[in-house]
C-alpha cells in the first residue's frame, strides 16, 4: 500500500515539475525571510540577520536538491542534462562508441529483420479491410490426416452450402487462393496478366469501398448466369491503364472473352491474403468460361476456395465453429462420397492462410532464436567495451562521489549512456533491417508469383526499440553496477589496479560466455547449413543446364483440338529449325513444380479391385522428352511421333514403378490399367527415377502417357546456354500466332531455383548468424586480451626485468586466453550436441554428432581465438622493461 | 554521513511533525519549526530546511495534505494538516515511541552490581 502511493505520487509529480519547484522555493524564500526578521526584531543588521537566518536554515541549497529527487523517480531537466553529458561522454570516445553500436545495430538489425518478415506473413492485417479482427477462415478438416495436409480449402458445393445456412456469420466470402495467370489480348498482343476469382458478396463482406466505379453484387455472380465483369487493383489501373478516368465501363479482351471493367479498387488493397497479388478481381462464377474450366464450379472434389467470413454481432469464434462443425456433417450426410470425415476449423484472418501459419511461426521462430544468440553475444561485447571504458571512468566517478554524487545517481548516469547507445543502435538496426530485408527478397525467384513487400511500419518500430531497450538495460547494468562502486579514496589516490583485476575476471567471464554461444551457435547452424547442402545437390533426375523453357496454351484463345494440334505442330517445327537448338518436346508440367496429377495404376488382367490400385504421379509428355530434359532411358524406347498423333495407350514408366508392379520381371510389354480406363496400357520402356514432387521425396512411381492438353510446357535442348532460347522462344511463337503469347520464360536453372529457395535463403540467414557470432567473439576476445595486456604492462616489465624470456610472456597472455576460449568451448560444444539432438529430425544426411562439423567448429574457434591472442601478446613481447617501469 | 544516525533522527523529526500538526491544527512550514524549536528548550539543535524534507515524505505517504492559504500577515503560504490515516499512524508511532523510551530508560537506570 504505502510503496505504491509513493510510486503513484512520484508519477504525478513527474508531470507537474516546473510549478512544483517553483512553488517550492518561494516557500523556503518566505521561511528564510520570516527567519531574518525575527532576528532583526531582536536587534541585528539586516545583512547579519539574514547570514543568521540561513544558519539556522541549514543548507538551502541541498535541501532544495533532496526535495527535488524524492519527489519524483526521474526529473525531466535531470534526464536531459544526464542525455547531455552521456552524449558528450559517447563523443568522448568515438571508438568505442562505435565499437558498441555497430556490434548492437548488427544484433538488433537482424532480429528486426527476421521480424519485418513475422510481420509481413504472420501479423500484418489485410489493408484497406473493415474490421479484419472480425473475419474468420473457414477451413475443412480431415479427421484422417494431421498437419498442413489435413486442412482443405472448400469446394464450390460446400462453400455456397455454407454461406447460405451459416448464421455465425453476417456475411461468407470466398475466394481463389492462387490467383489464375490470363492472356490479355491489347490490340493483337498478348500479354499475361494475373487473376483472381471472388465471389458476388466479396467486397461488401470485406467492407472494400469502391472509389471509382462500382463493386460486385451476388447478382453479378450466378453460377447459372455468369457476368463477364472486372474490378481492377489500383496500381494495374495506373501502371498499365495509365490511370484511365474513364476505364469504367469500357472492356478487355481476357482469354478470348470480353470482360467489362466495373470499379477500381482502393489504392493498397490487394486481396485478403499475401503474397500474391492479383492483377484484377471477377467474380467465381466467370472461372469456367476464362479458364476453360467446365465442372469446376459442380465438381465436389475440386477444392479450390477460401473462405473467409465476417462474425456476426453476438457470436464467437468457438461458437462459429461449432455452428461450422455441425453444417459440416449436414454435407457429410448428404455427401458421404466426397465430405466423409470432413470437419470445419477457423482460423484468424492473416497475411497467410492459417494451416500454413504454424509452420512459418515454427521456422521463424527458430531463427529468431538463432539471432536472439547473436544478440547476447553482441551485448556481452557491448558489456565488455563498456566496462573498459568504465574502469577509465573510475577517476571521474571517485570525484563525482566525493563531490556529494550518490551511487543511485551514478547507476543513472552510465543507465541513460548504455540506453543512448541502444537507441543509436536501434536507428542503425532498423536501417541495417531494411537493406537487409531488401537483399533478402532479391533472392525469390523472379518466376515465383510473388509480390512480398516487407514495410517497416509501427510494429516493426515498436519491436526494434523494446529490443534495444531491453538490450541497453542488459549490457548496461553490469558496467554500470560495477563502474560505480568507486572508493574515492582508492582511486584519488590513483590505486586503481584492485579495481582491474575485479573488472578483468568480470570479463573473463563474460569473453567465456560468448565463446559458449558462439560455438553452440556455429556447430547448430554449420549442421544446419550441411544439410541443407546435402538436400541441394540431392540430382533431380534431369539436366539443369542448356534448358529453356516456357508456359504456352492456345486454348486459353478458345482454339479447337485441330487449330491446337497445328499451331503445336508449326511451333515445333520452328524451333527445331533452329541452329542453336538440339531439341524440341513437351510436358503438361515439369516435374517439382506446384502442379500434380495423380491416378492409380493395376496391372491388366489381375483381380485387384479399384481401391488397391497402387497410386503413381502422372505426366503427359510429347516425343523427345526425355532425351531433351536429359533422363536416360533404362531399358524399351521412345514414344513414337506416330504414336503421339494418334494418342495410342501406350506408357513410359520409371524404374520405381517397374520394381513395384514387376519385380524381378521385364517390365516391357507388360500391360496396366490406368485409373478409370477399360482398356490396357502397354509400356513400351522404362526411364531412370527423379524427383517429381519435392527434392528431399522418398522415391515415387510415375508413369508417362501421350494425350496432352492444350497448356504445355515447351523444353528446349539448346547448344550452349539457352539463355538466348527464350528470346527464340517468344519470337517464334508470335511468328506462328500473333495472338498467343508464351509465359514465364525461363531458364532450367531460373526454374530450379524455385524449389530450392527455401534452403538458399535459410541457409544463408543461418551462414549470416554463424560469421557474425564468430566476428563479435573474435573482437571480444581481442579487446579483453589486449585490454589486459595494456593493464599488465609494469607486471610484464617487472617480469621481463627479473629474467622472462619473450617466448614465456607470450605463453602467460595466450595462456589467458586459451583457458577462458577452451572452458567456453566445452560448455559451448556440450549445449551444441545436446541442442542438435533436437534437430535429428530436420537434419538431412547428417547425424547430429558430425565429427567433422565438430572437430571444424573446434578448430576454427580455437584459431581464431588464436590469433586474437596473439596479436596483443606480440605487442606484450616487445615490452621495454625499463620504459614499462618508469612509466608508473 | 552516518546512516544509522540520521534514520533515528528522521524518524524522530517526521514524528514531532506529525504531533505538532495534531497539536496545533493546520501550520505553515515556518510555523512548525517554531513550535518544535519552543518545545526543544534550545536542547536539540535544529536545521529548519529539514523540516521540509520531513513534510514532503510525510505528505507522499499521505500522513499530512497541504492546501496554499494566507498566513497570520496575510502573505501567501502553503498550510499543512494531519489526515485520518496520519492520526492513526501518530498513535503507532507513539505508542513505539513510548516502549522504545520505556526500554532506553529501563536500561540506563540500571544501578551498577556488586
Amino acid at each position: 500500500m504505502r510503496p505504491i502511493r509513493i510510486f503513484l505520487s512520484r508519477i504525478r509529480e513527474f508531470f507537474s515539475e516546473r510549478r512544483a519547484n517553483r512553488e517550492f522555493d518561494a516557500e523556503l524564500h518566505e521561511h528564510l525571510r520570516l527567519l531574518a526578521e525575527r532576528f532583526e526584531q531582536k536587534g541585528m543588521s539586516p545583512k547579519d540577520a539574514a547570514d543568521a537566518a540561513r544558519r539556522q536554515f541549514g543548507n538551502a541549497a541541498l535541501v532544495q536538491q533532496r526535495q527535488r529527487e524524492a519527489r519524483t523517480y526521474l526529473s525531466p531537466g535531470e534526464l536531459w542534462r544526464d542525455a547531455r553529458f552521456g552524449a558528450r561522454m559517447l563523443r568522448k570516445h568515438p571508438g568505442s562508441t562505435a565499437g558498441v553500436v555497430i556490434a548492437l545495430a548488427l544484433g538488433i538489425g537482424m532480429n528486426t529483420c527476421v521480424f519485418t518478415f513475422v510481420n509481413t506473413l504472420l501479423l500484418r492485417p489485410p489493408a484497406k479491410v473493415k474490421s479484419p479482427g472480425e473475419l474468420r477462415e473457414l477451413w475443412e478438416r480431415s479427421n484422417h490426416s494431421s498437419g498442413l495436409g489435413g486442412y482443405l480449402p472448400l469446394s464450390y458445393a460446400d462453400y455456397a452450402y455454407f454461406r447460405d445456412h451459416v448464421r455465425s456469420f453476417s456475411g461468407l466470402m470466398a475466394f481463389d487462393g492462387d490467383s489464375e495467370a490470363v492472356l490479355w489480348n491489347r490490340s493483337g498482343q498478348g500479354d499475361v496478366v494475373r487473376a483472381e476469382f471472388v465471389s458476388g458478396n466479396l467486397f461488401s463482406v470485406a467492407g472494400v469501398d469502391i472509389p471509382l466505379g462500382r463493386a460486385f453484387t451476388p447478382q453479378d455472380d450466378q453460377p447459372g448466369n455468369p457476368r463477364p465483369l472486372v474490378i481492377l487493383n489500383n496500381s494495374f489501373w495506373r501502371q498499365r491503364l495509365a490511370a484511365d478516368p474513364a476505364i469504367v465501363g469500357k472492356t478487355m479482351m481476357l482469354n478470348g472473352i470480353e470482360f467489362t471493367v466495373i470499379g477500381v479498387a482502393p489504392p493498397g488493397f490487394v486481396g485478403l491474403v499475401a503474397p500474391e497479388v492479383p492483377d484484377f478481381w471477377t467474380p467465381l462464377s466467370m472461372v469456367e468460361r476464362t479458364l476453360h474450366d467446365p465442372g469446376r464450379m459442380s465438381n465436389r472434389n475440386s477444392y479450390w476456395l477460401l473462405a473467409e467470413g465476417r462474425l456476426a454481432p453476438g457470436a464467437s469464434t468457438r461458437s462459429a465453429e461449432a455452428e461450422a462443425s455441425v453444417l459440416a456433417r449436414e454435407i457429410e450426410a448428404t455427401h458421404p462420397d466426397t465430405n466423409k470425415d470432413l470437419g470445419a476449423a477457423l482460423f484468424a484472418v492473416g497475411p497467410l492462410p492459417g494451416p500454413a501459419r504454424g509452420y512459418v511461426a515454427a521456422f521463424t521462430g527458430l531463427l529468431m532464436i538463432v539471432f536472439g544468440l547473436v544478440l547476447v553475444i553482441a551485448c556481452a561485447n557491448a558489456a565488455g567495451l563498456m566496462m573498459v571504458k568504465g574502469s577509465g571512468r573510475a577517476r571521474e566517478m571517485a570525484i563525482r562521489s566525493a563531490l556529494g554524487a550518490g551511487r543511485g545517481r551514478l547507476i543513472r548516469q552510465m543507465t541513460v549512456e548504455s540506453l543512448l547507445l541502444s537507441l543509436l543502435a536501434a536507428c542503425a538496426a532498423i536501417a541495417f533491417a531494411a537493406a537487409t530485408s531488401r537483399a533478402l527478397l532479391r533472392l525469390v525467384p523472379s518466376n515465383m508469383p510473388l509480390s512480398i513487400h516487407v514495410p517497416v511500419d509501427l510494429r516493426v518500430l515498436v519491436f526494434t526499440f523494446a529490443v534495444a531497450l531491453l538490450t541497453g538495460i542488459a549490457f548496461g547494468a553490469l558496467p554500470a553496477l560495477r563502474g560505480t562502486r568507486v572508493d574515492p579514496v582508492h582511486v584519488l589516490k590513483e590505486e586503481l589496479q584492485a579495481g582491474g583485476y575485479r573488472s578483468s575476471r568480470m570479463r573473463n567471464i563474460l569473453i567465456t560466455g560468448q565463446v559458449t554461444v558462439c560455438a553452440l551457435l556455429l556447430f547448430g547452424s554449420t549442421l544446419c547449413v550441411r544439410s541443407l547442402l546435402n538436400a541441394n545437390s540431392i540430382n533431380p533426375g534431369f539436366e539443369t543446364r542448356n534448358i529453356a523453357t516456357a508456359q504456352l496454351d492456345p486454348g486459353s484463345l478458345g482454339y479447337s483440338d485441330a487449330k491446337v494440334k497445328l499451331f503445336y505442330r508449326d511451333l515445333t517445327a520452328r524451333m527445331r529449325a533452329l541452329p542453336g537448338v538440339s531439341s524440341v518436346s513437351f510436358v503438361n508440367h515439369l516435374p517439382l513444380d506446384a502442379a500434380r496429377e495423380d491416378t492409380g495404376v493395376i496391372p491388366f488382367g489381375s483381380t485387384q479391385s479399384k481401391e488397391s490400385a497402387l497410386p503413381v504421379d502422372v505426366f503427359r509428355v510429347a516425343p523427345e522428352y526425355f532425351s531433351t530434359m536429359g533422363i536416360p532411358m533404362l531399358r524399351g524406347r521412345d514414344f513414337t511421333p506416330e504414336e503421339s498423333d494418334r494418342n495410342d495407350d501406350v506408357i513410359v514408366i520409371n524404374d520405381t514403378l517397374a520394381v513395384k508392379l514387376w519385380p524381378g520381371q521385364d517390365p516391357i510389354g507388360q500391360k496396366v490399367k490406368v485409373g478409370d480406363a477399360k482398356t490396357a496400357s502397354e509400356v513400351i520402356g522404362v526411364v531412370r527415377t527423379g524427383k517429381y514432387r519435392t527434392l528431399g521425396e522418398q522415391p515415387v512411381p510415375v508413369l508417362f502417357r501421350l494425350t496432352m492438353p492444350a497448356q504445355r510446357v515447351i523444353v528446349v535442348r539448346t547448344l550452349a546456354r539457352p539463355d538466348a532460347a527464350l528470346d527464340w522462344i517468344r519470337r517464334e511463337t508470335q511468328a506462328v500466332d500473333r495472338n498467343m503469347a508464351a509465359t514465364q520464360l525461363q531458364t532450367i536453372a531460373d526454374f530450379m531455383s524455385f524449389p530450392l529457395f527455401p534452403a538458399r535463403a535459410t541457409g544463408l540467414l543461418l551462414g549470416a548468424a554463424g560469421v557474425l557470432a564468430l566476428v563479435l567473439t573474435w573482437i571480444g576476445l581481442f579487446g579483453v586480451i589486449s585490454s589486459s595486456v595494456a593493464q599488465r604492462t609494469r607486471e610484464i616489465g617487472v617480469r621481463m626485468a627479473m629474467g622472462a624470456r619473450r617466448t614465456d610472456v607470450l605463453k602467460l597472455v595466450i595462456r589467458q586466453g586459451m583457458i577462458v576460449t577452451a572452458i567456453g568451448l566445452a560448455i559451448g560444444i556440450g549445449c551444441g550436441l545436446a541442442a542438435a539432438r533436437l534437430l535429428r529430425a530436420l537434419l538431412y544426411g547428417i547425424r547430429p554428432d558430425d565429427p567433422a562439423t565438430l572437430a571444424g567448429v573446434l578448430v576454427g574457434l580455437a584459431a581464431a581465438a588464436m590469433l586474437a591472442c596473439y596479436l596483443p601478446a606480440r605487442r606484450a613481447m616487445r615490452v621495454d622493461p625499463m620504459a614499462a617501469l618508469r612509466y608508473e | 554521513m552516518d546512516e544509522k544516525k540520521s534514520e533515528v533522527l528522521q524518524g524522530t523529526l517526521d514524528l514531532m511533525v506529525l504531533k505538532t500538526l495534531y497539536a496545533m491544527g493546520p501550520l505553515h512550514g515556518f510555523g512548525i519549526a517554531r513550535r518544535i524549536e519552543q518545545l526543544s528548550e534550545d536542547v536539540l539543535q535544529l536545521n529548519e530546511g529539514t523540516v521540509y524534507t520531513s513534510l514532503l515524505r510525510l505528505q507522499q505517504q499521505g500522513w499530512i495534505k497541504s492546501a496554499w492559504g494566507a498566513s497570520e500577515n496575510n502573505r501567501r503560504a502553503r498550510f499543512y494538516s494531519i489526515t485520518k490515516q496520519g492520526q492513526k499512524q501518530l498513535e503507532r508511532e507513539t505508542q513505539n515511541w513510548e516502549r522504545f523510551a520505556g526500554v532506553v530508560g529501563r536500561v540506563l537506570r540500571l544501578e551498577r552490581q556488586g
